[in-house]
């Protein structure tokens, strides 16, 4: 876990794997009393009964020592798991020298460390994942079978158990750690959401106002002022577009929003209509839409004089999205694309024709000299661009 | 009846009415003074800014056209065309104008409203339009939702696309009158959707029985 946090001036959440920590310790502690039982239960049997009250007392104090590193953040180190598992293996490495034969080999006495010692494997499960806490059971496994110098159904069976465990944690440790990550995803898209609209509150209530009101009486004074109140007015309408325009997230599918791309391309001659709600596209759909409208409007500004105005309205059929792009300028004369297109320059005809082919929708062209211009993109939701 | 938070839009949008020969009668500035003092003068417009703070222009619209049947409101707003404005015309406003629209864009907007016509603007349509298309694809209670019908869809659709009563008229070979009466009508059938929603929510809530309740 980074003890710094990213982004400066943020606090770092409490580890999200806190609890499973805690659970290291109880286990820790619990095991060696375990340990300890053992030892006692057995001291009359052992050859060494003195080592082995040696090796619980090194189990003792290294139980009191990481259950205190295990409490804290500095303490949840990769390396100091490692350690743990080495020292855990070393200590029960010492068995062969602590059991007789006879406890070894015939009736079956558990090590040293007994179950004390699966506790290193859970740990590099909570510390690292999955692969670490297998891995970290494997090599408690392995260690057991080579203290015990043969194998047996019981030790396939704990080395099992060892290793499932550990894969088991692990994974619990990183579903912690990732909701952990979401939840802080969530909660920075919540605050920034929240300081959008009062931002969006405050220009309303104060900029957008006077914007307005010096377009509005620029106009009626005239003359110079009246370049002042174009200027404002182009402002206004940019910064309207701006406010109005929900920032653009993509849900988990990869769906955005249609409607503030579009929003933003609203000018004081270009007017964007849209439903009220959320009109949802596939990502890419939503980006080659709204560069395709970009590229109509432009070519209203081409074309159709610089007087003209143009409309694009968004509809949500449900199974189809329509786009109409209309303008009123002096339309296109007849004929007019079909030369362009035999003349295979881009511009209108391959650009958006290719466009909307290539999202595999259909494009409607309705011109015709003092008409204007209009074109009607329908594209579906299903089968769309991939 | 001018309504605005903003004393410099207030006296400004006042001050150009009274010069083009209207009346105004009354200015305020914020939505529950609105209710209480258009219930007084009886205003035939009334000029309803949407941001007016605790409560809002669309509760203060709601409330006033409820009241006074014969007031029309004609919100001004600032902001962009979005589920506020939506919500407005909903709550029973009769028009929309953004706050930049010319004085002349003004004056013809009030005339209009004052005339009983739906004062509609491009993007107000496509809100509309998006509105009725949302009713027609949720699940829920599918008695009694509002349909648009096939000519009111084709001339709310030209409105959006922004040509005008006239080019509507000529276009679909049908007389100005009757483009104006398509559109009033699909104003009509959201708000009387709303209200029957909203007394069906106060009924199931309990809230019906004393609208003076609230303080």
């Amino acid at each position: 876990m980074p003890a710094e946090p990213a982004v400066p001036g943020t606090k770092v959440i409490d580890d999200p794997v806190a609890p499973l920590w805690r659970g290291v310790v109880a286990l820790r502690i619990v095991t060696f009393l375990f340990a300890a039982g053992a030892v006692i239960v057995q001291q009359d049997e052992y050859e060494r009964a003195w080592l082995a009250w040696t090796v619980l007392g090194a189990m003792a104090v290294w139980s009191a020592v990481t259950s205190r590193l295990y409490s804290t953040d500095k303490g949840r180190k990769h390396w100091i798991v490692i350690v743990d598992l080495l020292l855990t293996c070393g200590l029960m490495s010492l068995s062969p020298l602590i059991l007789s034969d006879k406890q070894l080999l015939e009736w079956n006495t558990p090590l040293i460390t007994t179950i004390w010692a699966s506790v290193a494997a859970v740990a590099a499960g909570v510390v690292g994942g999955k692969r670490w806490g297998f891995t970290g059971g494997l090599v408690v496994g392995l260690s057991t079978y080579l203290s015990k110098g043969q194998m047996s159904v019981d030790l396939m069976r704990d080395i099992t158990l060892l290793a499932g465990a550990g894969l088991v944690v692990g994974m619990a440790a990183t579903t912690a750690r990732l909701s952990a990550v979401r939840l802080a995803q969530a909660l920075r898209t919540e605050a920034a959401t929240a300081e959008r609209e009062r931002l969006a509150r405050s220009i309303h209530d104060s900029v957008l106002q006077v914007l307005a009101r010096v377009r509005k009486r620029g106009l009626e004074v005239g003359g110079e002022a009246a370049e002042l109140a174009q200027m404002a007015g182009e402002q206004e309408v940019a910064l309207r577009a701006l406010v109005a325009a929900a920032p653009t997230e993509s849900t988990v599918d990869g769906e955005v929003d249609l409607r503030p791309g579009l929003q933003l391309l609203a000018t004081p001659k270009v007017q964007v209509s849209t439903p009220a709600t959320q009109v949802m596209m596939k990502s890419g759909v939503a980006t080659e839409l709204t560069s395709l409208v970009r590229e109509a409007l432009s070519n209203v500004d081409k074309h159709a004089g610089s007087e003209a105005r143009a409309w694009v309205l968004l509809e949500d059929l449900g199974d189809e999205v329509v786009l109409s792009v209309r303008d009123d300028g002096p339309g296109i004369p007849d004929g007019r694309i079909a030369d362009a297109e035999a003349e295979g320059r881009m511009g209108i005809a391959q650009s958006i024709r290719g466009r909307v082919a290539s999202l595999g929708g259909t494009l409607e062209l309705q011109t015709g000299p003092g008409e204007g211009t209009e074109w009607e993109v329908r594209v579906f939701r299903k089968g769309a661009l991939t | 009846m001018v309504v605005d938070d903003h004393p410099m839009w207030r006296e400004g949008v006042a001050r150009d009415l009274t010069e083009r020969g209207f009346e105004v009668v009354a200015t305020a500035g914020d939505a529950a003074s609105a209710v209480r003092i258009a219930k007084a003068v009886r205003p035939n417009v009334v000029l309803m800014d949407l941001n007016l703070g605790e409560l809002s222009g669309v509760d203060a619209t709601l409330m006033i056209t409820g009241e006074l049947p014969e007031t029309r409101v004609l919100v001004l707003s600032a902001s962009g065309e979005h589920d506020d404005v939506l919500q407005a015309v909903k709550a029973g406003a009769s028009g929309y104008l953004v706050k930049s629209a010319s004085a002349e864009e003004l004056v013809e907007a009030v005339n209009r409203t004052a005339a009983g016509d739906a004062v509609f603007t491009a993007g107000l349509a496509g809100l509309v339009l998006g509105e009725y298309r949302r009713m027609a694809a949720a699940p829920d209670d599918a008695e009694d939702k509002p349909q648009l019908t096939e000519r009111e869809t084709e001339v709310l659709r030209l409105v959006a696309k922004g040509l005008t009563a006239r080019q509507i008229a000529n276009r679909l070979v049908i007389s100005h009158r009757t483009v104006e009466n398509h559109v009033q009508s699909t104003l009509r059938k959201l708000q009387l959707h709303n209200r029957v929603e909203l007394a069906r929510y106060a009924i199931e809530h309990g809230l019906d029985s004393e609208p003076e309740a609230e303080r």
